[in-house]
Order: structure tokens, then sequence, then C-alpha cells
């Protein structure tokens, strides 16, 4: 074998360097993706724990109950439960510096007398002792920063920082530093000390823990004990193992995550086509050769496995190359989706993106696998070719009986699709259903590149027509020589079409729930003014703020109605979901939620007076609780039973969230925190005024950011199409591979057709008729791809929008369909094939006559 | 019709330079069959390639018409030849998607001429070289000498005032070879087509008018008429 690949690849790869280059790039390409999404994946789950271990020190359980929160009463009752050996309370967040674009500290509240039992913080200062500490914790400004944030911002011990807390603007003096060690490492050091009380002020979750760590007797059985404080709670909060705490995020992350696969996916279908485009042309310019070599003796198997160690060599380079090229694109897109992971879900610390041996062979594999499938087909067309081949003249002719069994594959995988889609069980999960969708999908994909050849024959013979009029001599030549090869053009032709119907269904998608967002957003944010702190939305980056400001607002002139609204993360059944609150009372009146259960005045009035919670379309999908069912939520007063009373529509979260009147809310969660001030106005109040009034007032002393409900608007676009980001970034990697499959295939059939581009050329067919002749062969592929990728995408966008999501979300969209995006679809498509026909049509072009007619 | 003036034509193949020409300066006369013979190498094929603007020389100038077609840029070349220069090559050179009819046409076609207009002349000389049942036939339906007689009648579809051939029976069986021959003859004679041919087989150079031989890249003088 290694005889025959060095007197046989080596010189054909030697020869056709610029179309080995252009393939080793596209297997690149397509597991760089793989392997960047993979490591992205695996950051995002492992950074989520790893910061949780850090925070946990020496924990073997957590008390914890969400953002809810946990009586600080219930410290005693955790503490003095059998087993537990020592107990550490804390509250944490997030605080703004003032004036300090974009600097933000994880505070963490602890008693430091006795949470260095679990955890240990190492002080500069050899000097921390019992005696500093005391005078640390006296002092109600006292807060630890780390060494190299006080280092970053200059802030030395004694030193001034102003944070933005729920109770405004609060000035903290530095008082110790921490080495970056344990706890301290987390957010990249931009950690901050306080003691329990201070933060529980700064936070405003006065009388309120968010956990409490524990570590139990010698001897005891950690899940006895863990039962034993459950047992206790009665709901009240949860007890954990910090180490299962890293499902948390995979659950929430469940539908974010399985998106990107999605893109990694098309990614590598793409890829596929590349190969077996290639391996394909491969065999067919080296059929006489095949011939010489059978001539010479040489097996149908080791003809075999000629082409398939070639595909294989061709994929370890072109993975190994991805491999490393993931790793970089890792580095980026991990900092993408953390912005978006932080403004949807959570705060993630994200760490470095180190490389496992688990990425490598999932790039190596999939690269290899991918190419090892996308191989066999030809390798196996080339093991027929006949010893006799030398003699014959070189023409690869059309063979019908390859197109009407391709047809007929194509027309059973379309069925097959069609089939996954109509009746795919009720009984499996959502991610089990999304996935038989997935699956579908890509059969019907498969199915339209089977069909494509077909296609090409007949959208020739439709042009045939059109161009009879016209004497068009390179366009006549271009449909002479598509209908030649229908096969080979039909495989470029679906590596193009596969990534314009990926385009499509992302664009459609985004304008879909671009669509169904911003009509959501008008029904659920029907106020003139939002006023919050930090953020511009609710969410996990949020500070909330006390509600006494509530008071100040309604006094403003031209303020019809204020409303309070909160939104914390919560769990149900152990799942994080979400619970927001608003005051029907005070904004009932202007709402107008759209609901899929319940009619919404009827539920208005129902949750005015206590009677229960209406839960989103996610929640119900999730665990199926709808229209008169109950459902248990874990609250600091305990296990509270609540009466569902609806289903409404909500975007914010896929997780599933619960909406409760604010007054029932603040009574079971003890909270009376506000992510955000609704403000209605009078008709004809000018809202420039209102706003300076309450910037003039409160926006320096709480950091307030005032939206309109344009601007509210505007910043729900921008988050959503950030979250989207990263698959824009993966679709253009798969037009490119699309693009350079196209010059592959265009390259290829001008080195087939050296003879008859010459023959052209000896009876006078200009430079200028011959390279038209290869640009409208390209414009015609692109036309082509770029009409079968707007069918496929418009079917598939409207099974992923209105089936599949709502399989995996719970959301429902509306399908909006995008004419401008779709018209751009086409015009890109015969562009960037025109584009691509560019080089291998001046190569055609400046073909040596002699050379080319001469006799082989 | 033809003057080639001191043509020298040299290849690199490799590190080294193969000349194929080395000094041939010729003259063909309008209406004269002309007949270009020698071993393998000599030069034969180049020499015609030179003279359909198919390829340049290194040195020397080769005249058509009264234009110097060497020196001519590669568009205005393709459609002299196109229009004055019919070629015919051993192995017929015909696209094999294309029926007999659309290979004769596609010199017209690719002069932008009308598809009826094309295609009637095209019928007319393919019942000009005989085979006027085959207009629809595809080359690999056809045998050798058929297919060479489409090629004739591509070669001719603008009237040509001179027909290269390269050998022309090379690939034919000596029966067919010489109704080729016979119809390469009548072209020479009825229309006045200059007619330049290279073969090495001794038969077919009985049909010139004058046999030049070539040796080594040169006009073997003494044997020159």
């Amino acid at each position: 074998m290694i005889g025959l690949l060095r007197f046989v690849t080596f010189p054909h790869v030697r020869q056709h360097q610029l179309r080995t280059s252009l393939t080793l790039v596209g297997i690149a390409l397509g597991v760089a993706v793989i392997v960047a999404i993979s490591i992205v994946n695996r950051t995002l789950v492992s950074s989520f724990q790893r910061t949780i271990d850090l925070i946990a020190g020496k924990a073997v359980l957590q008390v914890l109950n969400a953002e809810s929160g946990i009586k600080e009463s219930l410290f005693a009752v955790i503490r003095d439960t059998d087993g537990v050996k020592d107990a550490a309370p804390a509250v944490q967040g997030f605080l703004p510096v003032v004036e300090i674009e974009g600097e933000r500290l994880f505070v963490y509240g602890v008693d430091l007398l006795t949470d260095s039992i679990i955890r240990d913080h190492q002080f500069v200062s050899a000097s921390f002792d019992f005696e500093t500490a005391l005078d640390f914790i006296a002092r109600p400004d006292s807060v630890a920063l780390t060494e190299s944030f006080s280092r970053r911002l200059e802030l030395p011990i004694g030193a001034k920082i102003t944070l933005a807390t729920s109770r405004g603007k609060r000035t903290y003096t530095v008082r110790a530093l921490l080495k970056e060690e344990g706890t301290a490492k987390v957010f990249g050091g931009s950690f901050a000390l306080m003691d329990l009380p201070v933060a529980q002020l700064a936070f405003g979750k006065e009388r309120k823990l968010d956990i409490v760590d524990l570590t139990v007797e010698e001897g005891e059985e950690i899940e006895r004990v863990r039962e034993r404080i459950q047992a206790r709670l009665d709901g009240a909060a949860e007890v954990k193992r910090p180490s299962s705490r890293g499902q948390q995020i995979e659950s929430l992350l469940t539908s974010f995550r399985v998106g990107l696969f999605f893109v990694s996916l098309i990614a590598l279908f793409v890829g596929f086509f590349l190969i077996y485009n290639t391996v394909s042309i491969s065999v067919v310019q080296r059929k006489r050769e095949i011939g010489t070599l059978r001539c010479l003796g040489l097996l149908r198997r080791d003809v075999l496995m000629l082409f398939v160690v070639e595909a294989l060599l061709m994929a370890l380079l072109g993975s190994l190359a991805g491999v490393l090229i993931g790793a970089l694109l890792a580095e980026m897109a991990v900092l993408l989706v953390g912005k978006t992971v932080s403004n949807l879900f959570l705060e993630v610390d994200l760490a470095g993106t180190v490389m496992t041996l688990r990425e490598l062979w999932v790039g190596l594999g999939s690269g290899l696998g991918v190419s090892l499938l996308a191989g066999l087909f030809p390798a196996m067309e080339a093991t027929r070719v006949n010893p006799l081949e030398n003699y014959r003249q070189a023409a690869w002719t059309p063979r019908s009986q390859r197109i009407s069994r391709a047809s007929l594959v194509g027309l059973v995988l379309l069925v097959i699709s069609l089939l996954l889609w109509l009746f795919s069980p009720v009984g499996l999960g959502g991610l089990e259903r999304f996935t038989l969708g997935v699956v579908g999908t890509l059969l019907f994909l498969l199915a339209i590149c089977f069909l494509s050849p077909l296609f090409i024959l007949w959208s020739v013979r439709v042009l045939r027509l059109c161009l009879m009029p016209f004497t068009w001599a390179g366009g006549r030549l271009a449909l002479d020589n598509l209908a030649r090869s229908p096969v080979r053009c039909g495989i470029t032709v679906a590596t193009l079409m596969i990534s314009l119907a990926a385009i499509f269904t992302i664009a459609v998608f985004i304008h879909s729930v671009r669509g169904s967002l911003l009509s959501w957003v008008d029904r659920m944010v029907t106020a003139d003014l939002i006023v919050s702190s930090s953020a511009r939305t609710a969410g996990p980056i949020n500070v909330p703020l006390k509600e006494d400001l509530a008071e100040e607002f309604r006094a403003i002139p031209g303020v019809r109605i204020l409303d309070l609204y909160r939104m914390i993360r919560s769990t149900y059944r152990g799942r994080p979901i979400f619970v927001e609150s608003f005051s029907v009372e005070a904004s009932g009146a202007v709402r107008a939620l759209p609901t899929v259960e319940g009619e919404w005045r009827r539920i208005l009035k129902q949750m005015a007076v206590g009677e229960g919670v209406i839960v989103s379309e996610s929640f119900q999908s999730r665990f199926g609780k709808g229209l008169g069912d109950t459902i248990d939520l874990p609250t600091p007063s305990g296990l509270v039973t609540f009466t569902v009373l609806g289903v409404y529509v909500d975007y914010s979260s896929d997780a599933g969230t619960v909406l409760i009147d604010r007054a029932l809310y603040k009574k079971l969660w003890q909270d009376n925190l506000v992510d955000a001030f609704d403000l209605w106005l009078d008709p004809g109040t000018d809202e420039g005024r209102v706003i300076q009034e309450i910037r003039r007032n409160y926006g320096e002393k709480f950091q307030l950011f005032i939206s309109t409900h344009r601007e509210l608007r505007e910043t729900v676009v921008a988050i959503m199409e950030q979250s989207f980001n990263v698959n824009y970034a993966v679709l253009v990697v798969a037009v490119v591979v699309a693009t350079l499959g196209v010059i592959n295939t265009l390259l290829a059939s001008v080195l087939d057709r050296t003879r008859e581009i010459g023959v052209l050329r000896a009876i006078g067919a200009t430079q200028h008729q011959i390279q038209m002749m290869v640009e409208a062969e390209a414009g015609w592929m692109g036309l082509n791809g770029g009409i079968l990728g707007l069918v496929a995408g418009t079917i598939i966008s409207y099974h992923h929008v209105v089936y599949n999501t709502k399989v995996l979300t719970g959301w429902t969209f509306q399908y909006h369909y995008p004419f401008d995006v779709a018209s751009l679809c086409i015009l890109l498509a015969v562009v960037l094939c025109l584009l691509a026909g560019y080089g291998p049509a001046r190569k055609a072009a400046s073909s040596n006559i002699v050379a080319a007619v001469g006799y082989e | 019709m033809i003057r080639l003036f001191n043509v020298r034509k040299a290849y690199r193949q490799g590190k080294n330079e193969i000349t194929a020409l080395a000094g041939v300066s010729l003259h063909i006369r309008e209406r004269e069959f002309a007949v270009i013979v020698g071993p393998s190498g000599s030069g034969k094929s180049t020499l015609l390639h030179l003279m359909g603007g198919l390829d340049r020389p290194t040195e020397g100038e080769v005249m058509v018409d009264g234009r110097i077609i060497s020196q001519m840029p590669d568009n205005p070349v393709t459609l002299f030849r196109r229009r004055n220069i019919g070629i015919v090559f051993q192995f017929f050179n015909l696209l094999p998607t294309l029926t007999a009819v659309e290979n004769v046409m596609l010199p017209l076609i690719l002069d932008g001429q009308p598809k009826v207009k094309a295609s009637a002349r095209a019928e007319a000389l393919l019942d000009r070289v005989g085979l006027s049942g085959r207009n629809d036939h595809l080359p690999e339906e056809l045998s050798g000498g058929e297919n060479q007689r489409i090629a004739i009648a591509r070669a001719l579809v603008f009237s040509p005032q001179i027909l290269l051939a390269d050998e022309p029976t090379g690939n034919l069986d000596s029966g067919t070879g010489e109704t080729v021959l016979e119809l390469v003859r009548l072209i020479n004679r009825e229309e006045g087509c200059t007619v330049v041919m290279v073969t090495h087989n001794p038969r077919a150079a009985e049909y010139g008018d004058r046999v030049i031989h070539l040796r080594d890249g040169l006009i073997e003088e003494g044997r020159s008429p």
C-alpha cells in the first residue's frame, strides 16, 4: 500500500496541489467548528462546577434555595441537625463598581470568625489575626479585595471603593487583601469578602442567607445527613452535594447547547460532501490510471484501499489542523458564548479553554469517521473501473441508471424524513423528540442531495428551452457540460444547498424569534419607562433595588401607574426555573399577556386574590403542568403548593417561568427587592421630563438605568441576536466550505475537459467564450444550489420554528418568512459561485491548445 | 497563401530545451494540396499548429493570407482561425455529448450565428460529406470514418480558405482512410481550398500536389520539390 501511495497518490496530489489544499482547508474548518463547540460546551459546565468547587471549599453539603434564599432563622436548624459538624452561612452576588465601566465584584458575605472552618481565606498580611478580624467586623464598611484586583484598580489597604448596592451607592474601605487562592480565584480575582451583615445589607437580603456550607461528623454518611436536613427544612431549601450542582447548568443550558450541537452538525454534513466530492473527482480523473493499474494486476480491493487510505490521510491532516484551529476558535467562541450565557442564564466564571484528550478524539474521530463514510462510496465506484478504460475516449458521460437509482434513494429518504417529522412518538421526552426531528431534517437534506442530479437535468432542460432563441455559445456549452455530469455537479449543488438551507433556516428562526419576541415584549412590557439598576433588563447580572423608591417615583407628576417587577432564579423538582412577579392590582389593567391556556382577565382576578400562579409554555412543556394542575415551589417560607390558573407565552427563559402576584410573592418569599420599576405615564406627559427628574434625584445615588419602551425593545433584540453570534460564525464556515467545494468541482471539471476546451479553442472559441462557459456553469450551479437551498430551507425552517423549537423549549413562535433574506440567499449563491468560478475559468481560458488536443 | 519565414520552435521539457523546428522557411500557394511527411518527432504537427495559429513560434514569422498571425494577439488570431482555417485532427476531437449536426454547427454557434441558419448549413455539409442520415447521432454511435467526416464537415463550416489536417487517416482502416482522403482532395479541387496535410503514410502522401519532407525540425532540401 505504501508503494501504491508513493507511486500513484503522491504524484497525483503534487499535480493537484490547489485542489488538495482546498479540501484540506474544508476538512480543517469543519473539524475546527466541532472541536471548538465541544470545548465551549464543556468549558461552560466545567467552569460553573469549578466556581462552585472553589467557593464550596471543604463543604460536602450545601443548603440553598436558588435566588429565593433561606431564612436566617433556619441556620440554627441546619447547624443543629445530627451529623453536621460545621456550618457556615453566606450571601453572595455581584455588585458593580461605581464609575468604572464594566467592573464588577463577586461579593461573598460570610461570618469571618467561623467561615475559615469551611474555606481557607489566605490574607496577604500575616497580621490578619483574630483581633484584626474583630476590627474588620466591627466596622460596617469593611471589605477585603484580592491582591490582583487591588493592584489593577490601585486600591491599597485603606482605599475607598464605591459599589452600587440595592440601597444605592455605598462606599467601603479596603481593610484586608486576599491572596488569590481558593475561593478568591473565582471570576479572575474580581472577588471581595464582606462580613455577613454588611453583605446582607448591600444585597437587600436582611435576615436571609443564600447558602449554608456544611461539613459532616466523621463516620457519618453524607447522604444520611443530607436527608436529615432536607426533612427538617420542610421544602424551604434544598440540600445538595457541591459536585452535583454542575448538572443545574447542564439542565439550564440544554437548548442552548443543543442549538450549538445542531450547528456543528451542519459543519460536519457540509464537510462530508466536500470529501465525497473530492474523492469522486479524484476517481473520475484517474479512471485511465486505475485502468492501467488494473491491467498491471492491481486487485479491486487494492483500488478500494487506495482511495480509502487517500481519503483517510487527507482527513488525518485536515483533522489535525482542524483540532488546532478549533482550540484557537474556542478561545474566541467561549467569550461570545460566555457573554450570551451571562445575559440569558447566569454568570459563569469561564475558565481557560484547555483542550482535553476527549476533544482531540472528537475532532479526529469526526474528521476520520466522516471521511471514511464519504470516501467509501466513490472508492467502491473506483473498483468497478474496467482494465480497458485506458483505451476508451476519456469522457464522463451521464449514466442514467445511476441517476435514477440516486433519485429512488432520494425519494425513499424523503418519505422517511417526512414520516419522522409527522409521526414523532408523543411518549418520548422533548430532547428525544427534538433529536428525532433533527434526524428527520438530516435525512430530508440527504434526500434533496440524492435528488439534486435529477433537478439539474430538469433545470438544464428548462434553461435550454429558455435559451433557444439566443445564440449565446458559452451558455449552451455550459448547459451541455452540466447535463453531462449531473452527479458530480449535483454533489456540489448539494453542498451549496445544505449551507444555504442552514443559513436560511437560521435566518427564518431569528426573524421569527425577533417577530414573536417583539410582539411579546409589546404585550408583556407595556410601561412607558422601565427603571432598573446596573443592568437594563432583569436577569442574572441585575442588582435589585429596595422597593422604598417606589413611593418617590409615584410622587413624580405625570406618573399614572407604577408597578414593581421582580424575577429570580428558583427550582422546581430540583431543576432550575424562574419566578417572576408583578402587582396585578397595580398594573393588571394595562398588561395583556398572551395566554395559551386560561382567559387573561379571569386569571388576573384570581391572581389578585392569591388563588394561584400562571406558568409559561416552557414550564408546561418541561414539567407537564397546565391549567388546573398544582405545583409545589420551595420558598423561604417552606414548600408551598400553588394552583396553575393558566399558561402564558413567555420567552424570557426556556427553563420555565412561574408568574405570581407580587403581594403573594413578597409574603412567601419574604423579599421586597425590585428588579425593575415599570412606569406608565399620563397621556401627554413629557417622557423626557420624567426621565430627567428621576436621573436628577435618584440616578446618581442608585446608579439607575432608565429605558423607554423602545430602548427595551432594542435591548431585547440585541441580546437575542448576540445569542446567535456563534451560529453565524459557524454558518460562515459552512458557506466557505461549500464555496471551496464549488471551486474544487469546477477545477476538476476544467481539468477533466482539458482536451475538449482545447478543441473548442482550436475550432475558434475565444478565451473570453471559454471563460464565460465556465462562469456560466458556476453561476448555474449557484442558481440551482440557491433554489434548492431555499426550498429545503423553507421547509426545514418551518418545521424547526413551528415544531422542533416547541418540542425542545416549549416556546411557540410565529413563522415569519424573510423575503429579503430569501432573495439574498439566491443572490449570494450565484455570486459566490461566480467568484469561485473565476479562477477555474481563467485556467480554462488560458489552457494550451496544442497540449490539450495532442494525442495521449 | 501560407508563408513561414525562418521559423524556429523550441519547448522546455524539464531542464532541457527540445527543438521541434530548427528554422523552417516555406511557402504554400493558394489552392495547393501540400503534404508534410517525416518520421515521428520531426516537427510535422508543430508546423501545422503554427500555421493554424494554435501555437506561436519561438523565432521567425508565420504569415497566412497576408497577415502575420504569429504576432497577432490571441483574440484576433482565434477569430481569424475560426473563419478562415479548418482543422481536422487524427482523433476527430468531436464533443461526445453533441450530435453530428451540433458538432458541425459549433463554430457557427461560437460565432454567434442564429441556430436555424447554423443548423441548415451543418445539415448541408453533412450531406456533402455523405452523412445525411446521421444528423442526430452521437459520435459514439458512429464509426471512425463517419466521425472523421463529421470533423471535416465541421472544418468546412465557414468555407475556409485553408484546411489543415493532422494525420486525418491515422486512426482509420485503409479503406475508410481512402474515402476520407478522396473527400479532402475533392474539397481542394472543387472548392479551391488550400490543404496542408500531415501524414507519415506514403499512400496518403500521394494525394498531395507537393510533398514536404521534414527531419529533425528542418525541411530536407534535397527532397523538396
